[in-house]
């Protein structure tokens, strides 16, 4: 392990060093027309992602009947996303991220909107995911 | 609801089988698995890579509009949506053929004879669907937009009515 990949743990560590779960959707059911027209919802499964950091990084706030939305970030070890792309066989940690649902935080599921990822000497040692709740259940 | 259901549902399999008859290697890996590159997206996980003109390379199809006709048929508009990159190989040269391509294939798709198509309930597992009762659906011309291009990208929006009882 690089020495920022480890800086980085141990900084994801020292703030408090929570874990969330990814939720990831089973591959696909070769051949069965009900999943391609909407009919069978793929099963999904919550893989723990860990040491991150939660945090909101913009509210928006509108009077009225408007609904409010929050959007939320999560750095996220790079050994950990490592551990998941390789475990799982996906070719890199976009495709991950790109075919996950969502992440579960505190129960309630949140969608990526976006991620990218922090280099220290051709090494990757932090993952930053935008996520974006949903409307009803952000305070 | 559930009658018009019927008509996108028969629509989709409709146009994945002749597109896939007419190029076996137009295909969309959806969560892992190949499929034919015919994709109904809202069908398909929110907020995944089919957001848009994506995945390129495959026809995405979108329900955007319905009209009443008369006498309980309907009229539903499917936008059709695709891009291509072009080929790894010639380094992208040659995206207005590989759209040009598309074109064709869409085209042969969609006005193969007889454009109808026995209404059909996707209830079981596999591939195939079974007599819904509904009669038959059909569709007119396609109508396509511009291409656009965007970077190295190549896009074309077409659309198509398809009628049937509800």
């Amino acid at each position: 392990m690089s020495g920022p990949v480890r800086m980085a743990d141990a900084l994801l560590r020292s703030v408090g060093g929570r874990t969330v779960l990814l939720h990831i959707p089973a591959p696909a059911i070769p051949g069965d027309v009900r999943e391609q027209i909407g009919l069978a919802v793929p099963v999904f499964q919550d893989l723990e992602l860990g040491p991150v950091a939660f945090r909101r990084v913009r509210a928006k706030m509108s009077s009225g009947e408007t609904a409010r939305t929050a959007e939320y970030e999560l750095l996220v070890s790079a050994t950990a996303v490592k551990k998941l792309v390789g475990s799982l066989e996906y070719d890199s940690a976009s495709v991950l991220f790109g075919q996950a649902a969502g992440v579960v935080v505190d129960g309630q599921l949140m969608e990526i909107t976006s991620a990218t990822s922090a280099e220290a000497f051709g090494t990757v040692y932090l993952y930053r995911l935008g996520l974006q709740g949903a409307a009803a259940d952000v305070v | 609801m559930g009658n018009v259901q019927v008509i996108k549902d028969t629509f989709y399999a409709s146009l994945r089988d002749r597109v896939a008859a007419g190029n076996v290697a137009r295909t969309a890996a959806i969560r892992g698995v190949l499929r034919p590159g015919v994709v109904v997206v809202e069908n398909e996980l929110p907020g995944a890579a089919l957001d848009g003109i994506a995945p390129v390379e495959a026809f995405s199809l979108r329900w955007t509009g319905m009209r009443g006709v008369g006498q309980g048929l309907v009229a539903l508009l499917c936008e059709i949506r695709y891009a291509t990159d072009g080929s790894v190989g010639a380094v992208g040269m040659d995206r207005g053929r590989a759209l040009a391509a598309m074109d064709a294939e869409l085209l042969a798709a969609a006005s193969a004879e007889p454009r109808a198509a026995d209404a059909l309930v996707f209830a079981s597992a596999g591939a195939g669907g079974t007599p819904s009762g509904l009669g038959r659906i059909f569709w007119g011309d396609l109508a396509f937009g511009a291409a656009v291009i965007r970077a190295e990208r190549m896009e074309r929006v077409a659309e198509i009515e398809v009628f049937g009882y509800v």
